[in-house]
C-alpha cells in the first residue's frame, strides 16, 4: 500500500497540465504535492532530497522528460526514485526508449483519473514486491 | 497631343504589365531553381496541408473540452438543486415546529425525514464531485493543444524566413551589397521541423527577433 504522506514532485512545462495532475493526486489522498517547470528545474528540486514519487512529461523545454530520468537513473542518490512518465509522446519508440531508460510506468495523454490510480498503486505495488 | 482611345491605352498598359509580371515570374522561378530555393518552397508549401491536420486537431481538441465541461455542468447542476430544495424544505418544517412546538407525531416525522437527508447528501456532494473533476480532466486540452500550437508556430517561422529568403535573394543588385545576408547551408535548412531557434543570434542565417525581419522587409520596401 502506498504510503499518501510521500512527497511527489510533477515536472511538466504547462501550469494547466501541472494543475491537473496535482489536483488528480489529490483526490488519490496524496497531499504533499510539489512542482517544477522542466527538466532541468525538476532535477535540481530532486537532487535537493525528500522527493519519493516523479511524475514527469516528456516534451519540455532546457531538459526534457527523458534526458532528465537518464540523469536520476546516473545519480546514486536518486536512482531508486519512481518515475512515472505523463506525456503526449505516443509512439513505440518514445515508449520503448522510455523504459530502457528506466521509468517505471508510462502515461499517454489525454488520461483519465482511473489510469492515473491504476500507474500510480501498481508502481508502488511492484516496489514493495 | 494625339486624341487616344482611352481603352485602347488601358489595354496596351495592361498588355505591357501583364508582360512585365511575366518576366518577373520568369525571372523568380529561374533565380529560385539556381539558387536551390524551389524545393525550400516545395518544403514550405508541404508543411501546409500537415499544418491543416493540426488545426484541424486544435478545433477538434477544444470543442471537445468545451462539450465535456458543459455537458458535466449540466448533470451536476440538478444535484446541487435539488440538495438545496430538500434543505430549503426542512428548514421551512423546522421554523414551522419551532414557532408551535406542539405535535409529537409530525416532530418525529420531521426527524425521520432530516436524519434521511443527511444520508443522502454524501451521495450527491460525491456525484457533483465527479463532475468537478470531469470538469477539470477536460482542461488538458490546453497542454495537447499548446503543444501542437508550439509546433505550427515553428511551422509559420520557417516559412516566413524561406519567404526573407527568396526576397533576399532577388533584391535587385545595387541592394544587395547593402543587404547580403548569407544563405543558409541548405544541410540545416534540410528539415522543417527545426523546433525554436534556441540560439538564432549565432547563426547568421537567421533573423533572431521580429524587429530584424521588420527592418529586413522595410529596406525592401515592403
Amino acid at each position: 500500500m502506498a504510503d499518501k504522506n510521500i512527497n511527489i514532485l510533477v515536472v511538466d512545462d504547462f501550469p494547466t497540465m501541472r494543475r491537473i495532475v496535482r489536483n488528480l493526486l489529490k483526490e488519490l489522498g496524496y497531499h504533499n504535492v510539489e512542482e517544477a517547470e522542466d527538466g532541468a528545474a525538476g532535477l535540481e528540486r530532486l537532487k535537493a532530497g525528500g522527493f519519493g514519487f516523479v511524475v514527469s512529461d516528456w516534451n519540455m523545454p532546457n531538459l526534457d522528460g527523458l534526458e532528465m530520468l537518464k540523469q536520476i537513473r546516473a545519480d546514486d542518490a536518486l536512482k531508486h526514485l519512481p518515475v512515472l512518465m505523463v506525456t503526449a509522446e505516443a509512439k513505440k519508440e518514445n515508449i520503448i526508449a522510455a523504459a530502457q531508460a528506466g521509468a517505471n510506468g508510462y502515461v499517454v495523454k489525454p488520461f483519465t483519473a482511473v489510469t492515473l490510480e491504476e500507474k500510480i498503486n501498481k508502481i508502488f505495488e511492484k516496489l514493495d514486491n | 497631343m494625339t486624341s487616344q482611345d482611352p481603352a485602347a491605352r488601358t489595354e496596351a498598359e495592361n498588355f505591357e504589365l501583364i508582360a512585365r509580371i511575366g518576366q518577373l515570374t520568369r525571372a523568380l522561378h529561374e533565380n529560385m531553381r539556381e539558387l536551390g530555393l524551389d524545393q525550400e518552397v516545395e518544403r514550405a508549401a508541404q508543411a501546409i496541408p500537415d499544418a491543416r491536420d493540426r488545426l484541424n486537431y486544435i478545433a477538434t481538441m477544444t470543442e471537445q473540452a468545451a462539450e465535456r465541461a458543459l455537458s458535466a455542468t449540466e448533470v451536476a447542476q440538478p444535484l446541487q438543486d435539488s440538495i438545496e430544495a430538500q434543505a430549503n424544505g426542512l428548514a421551512e418544517r423546522w421554523d414551522s415546529w419551532f414557532e408551535q412546538p406542539i405535535e409529537l407525531g409530525d416532530a418525529r416525522e420531521l426527524v425521520a425525514d432530516t436524519r434521511a437527508y443527511l444520508a443522502w447528501i454524501p451521495d450527491q456532494t460525491r456525484a457533483t464531485n465527479a463532475q468537478l473533476l470531469e470538469i477539470m480532466m477536460a482542461q488538458d486540452f490546453q497542454d495537447l493543444t499548446g503543444q501542437v500550437i508550439k509546433k505550427m508556430m515553428d511551422v509559420i517561422r520557417e516559412i516566413e524566413s524561406q519567404l526573407v529568403q527568396v526576397l533576399i535573394d532577388n533584391i535587385p543588385e545595387e541592394h544587395r551589397e547593402r543587404k547580403s545576408v548569407q544563405k543558409s547551408a541548405p544541410s540545416e535548412a534540410s528539415s522543417l521541423l527545426n523546433g525554436p531557434q534556441v540560439a538564432a543570434e549565432k547563426a547568421d542565417d537567421v533573423v533572431s527577433d521580429q524587429s530584424q525581419v521588420d527592418d529586413l522587409l522595410d529596406s525592401l520596401g515592403f
